[in-house]
């Protein structure tokens, strides 16, 4: 069994979410592999982008665990056992997919705790899985926490504005610090002009990978709020599996 | 008395009973010891049955005695795996031992943990201690291929019996009713009291049995003072 973690991070509203889906639902597409997705945005878009609608999340297996353990009823060596089963029913499944989602912390305040959790959470699941997809919040918090200090490849996606590519830099080089020296590409979405992309590739320390065109389908899908499952196959959505397969993040 | 006589003898109790109306049979363990081991994920998609959903009831616990004697044996109430209707079944699994156990702490946890680990090609539990349930899916080939419970029994007995002071394991599966498993929960909930006294009575430095939550259990379980009394002489002030 292969085993390929990836996260995919960027700046908010470059299409992260939307580039997710797409590879979600290729992931669901190809039979022979068991799969994991995690929607790991607290505004829980990939949930919505999917159409799915998972029972529990992970800030409720989160909030459960804590509530047996100040009822003493869970002790120390328990604990992972506990986690397992909790995020168990937290899963939303489909075929060969698995779905978790991350949720929102019930209490006001930071997200460190689930974040925390999060990061148990992939090494707890992940191990039966030939892919684990996770779809991070914007911006370096995730990548800043260690939560992707298990992904084996970090998809990097910007559209062409230089904010963008320079967040995913930073995003970069945050993770190559907490995490390692991992596998990284960029993908550049929402892409209006081709030659634009020679431009970037010419301006940035990263490797681009591919690059996703404007895509109308794509924009009716979501406009229509109609799941990526049933996403047929476009521009956008080949270019995106295309430039994972030239990766070697997929087969 | 026992740690654990109480619980035991409430589930011998419900073996005695369910014998009595004809609805416990005795699995046969020849030829059911070799299955394959291993940590297998099972996805929905692949699932031929589902035992102990949380919806369906669900059940874990186990409980030992000292001193009896007998064959170890696989007992099952209810439908096994092949007969069972609509791919899904309550599930109650009661591990009860015999043997003889000088360090009552380290032989429950070494128990404990060797069951959950005891896994079987083509079926995955998971298991919530605190919760005592334990939720299991049987893949569709290893369905076909003609997976029993008496295998999983055997691979747990073959398990335990590997430890010097275990001298006899019995499996007992239920499988029938929800209202089966439930009758088996007050015998799962005494026991899970008693294991969670002694656990915090070695582990924790505190002795303050007044604001202990566990004290009424003290009161009951005569063993319990034993293990208190000799962990309060050798153990921290």
């Amino acid at each position: 069994m292969r085993r390929t973690v990836v996260g995919v991070c960027g700046k908010g509203g470059v299409g992260k979410t939307t580039v997710s889906a797409i590879l979600a639902a290729e992931l669901g597409r190809r039979k022979e592999y068991k799969s994991l997705v995690i929607d790991a945005d607290h505004a829980a878009g990939l949930t919505m982008a999917l159409a799915l609608n998972p029972e529990s999340t992970i800030n409720r297996a989160r909030s459960e665990t804590i509530a047996e353990i100040k009822e003493k009823r869970m002790d120390k060596s328990e604990l992972a056992m506990g986690l397992d089963y909790l995020l168990s029913r937290a899963l939303a499944e489909r075929d060969n997919l698995a779905f978790l989602s991350l949720g929102r912390p019930e209490e006001v305040g930071c997200y460190c705790s689930v974040n925390s959790l999060l990061r148990e959470a992939i090494e707890v699941l992940a191990g039966g899985f030939d892919y684990v997809l996770i779809d991070a919040e914007a911006g370096i918090e995730q990548v800043n926490r260690k939560v992707m200090k298990s992904v084996d490849y970090l998809l990097l996606v910007s559209d062409s504005s230089a904010k963008a590519v320079r967040v995913a830099e930073t995003i970069r080089e945050v993770a190559a610090g907490t995490a390692g020296q991992g596998r990284a590409g960029l993908l550049i979405n929402r892409i209006k002009d081709e030659s634009e992309v020679a431009e970037i590739a010419g301006t940035t320390r990263l490797e681009v990978i591919g690059w996703v065109p404007e895509d109308e389908t794509v924009r009716r899908h979501d406009f229509k709020n109609l799941s990526f499952f049933d996403l047929p196959s476009c521009p956008a959505s080949e270019a995106v599996i295309g430039a994972l397969t030239g990766a070697g993040v997929l087969d | 008395m026992g740690l654990f006589d109480s619980p035991f003898s409430r589930v011998r109790d419900f073996i005695r009973e369910k014998e009595g109306s004809g609805e416990l049979v005795r699995l046969e363990m020849d030829g059911r010891r070799s299955w394959p081991r291993g940590q297998e994920l099972i996805l929905e998609d692949e699932t031929a049955l589902e035992l102990g959903h949380p919806e369906k009831g669900s059940l874990f616990f186990l409980a030992w005695t000292e001193n009896a004697s007998g064959e170890d044996e696989v007992m099952l109430v209810g439908p096994d795996l092949q007969k069972i209707p609509d791919r899904s079944a309550p599930f109650a699994l009661a591990v009860l031992v015999s043997g003889q156990f000088e360090d009552e702490y380290d032989c429950f946890r070494d128990l404990r943990d060797e069951v959950f680990d005891t896994r079987l090609r083509g079926m995955a539990s998971r298991v919530m201690p605190s919760r005592q349930t334990i939720w299991t899916r049987v893949k569709r080939d290893a369905l076909e291929n003609g997976m029993s419970l008496a295998h999983l029994g055997a691979a747990i007995i073959d398990n335990l019996r590997d430890f010097e002071f275990v001298s006899r394991v019995q499996t007992l599966f239920v499988t029938s009713a929800k209202e089966d498993v439930e009758k088996l929960a007050p015998a799962a909930l005494e026991s899970d009291r008693i294991a969670r006294a002694m656990i915090k009575m070695t582990e924790e430095m505190s002795y303050d049995c007044e604001s202990c939550e566990f004290s009424d259990v003290c009161e009951d379980v005569a063993e319990l003072k034993r293990i208190r009394a000799r962990l309060g002489k050798e153990g921290p002030a």
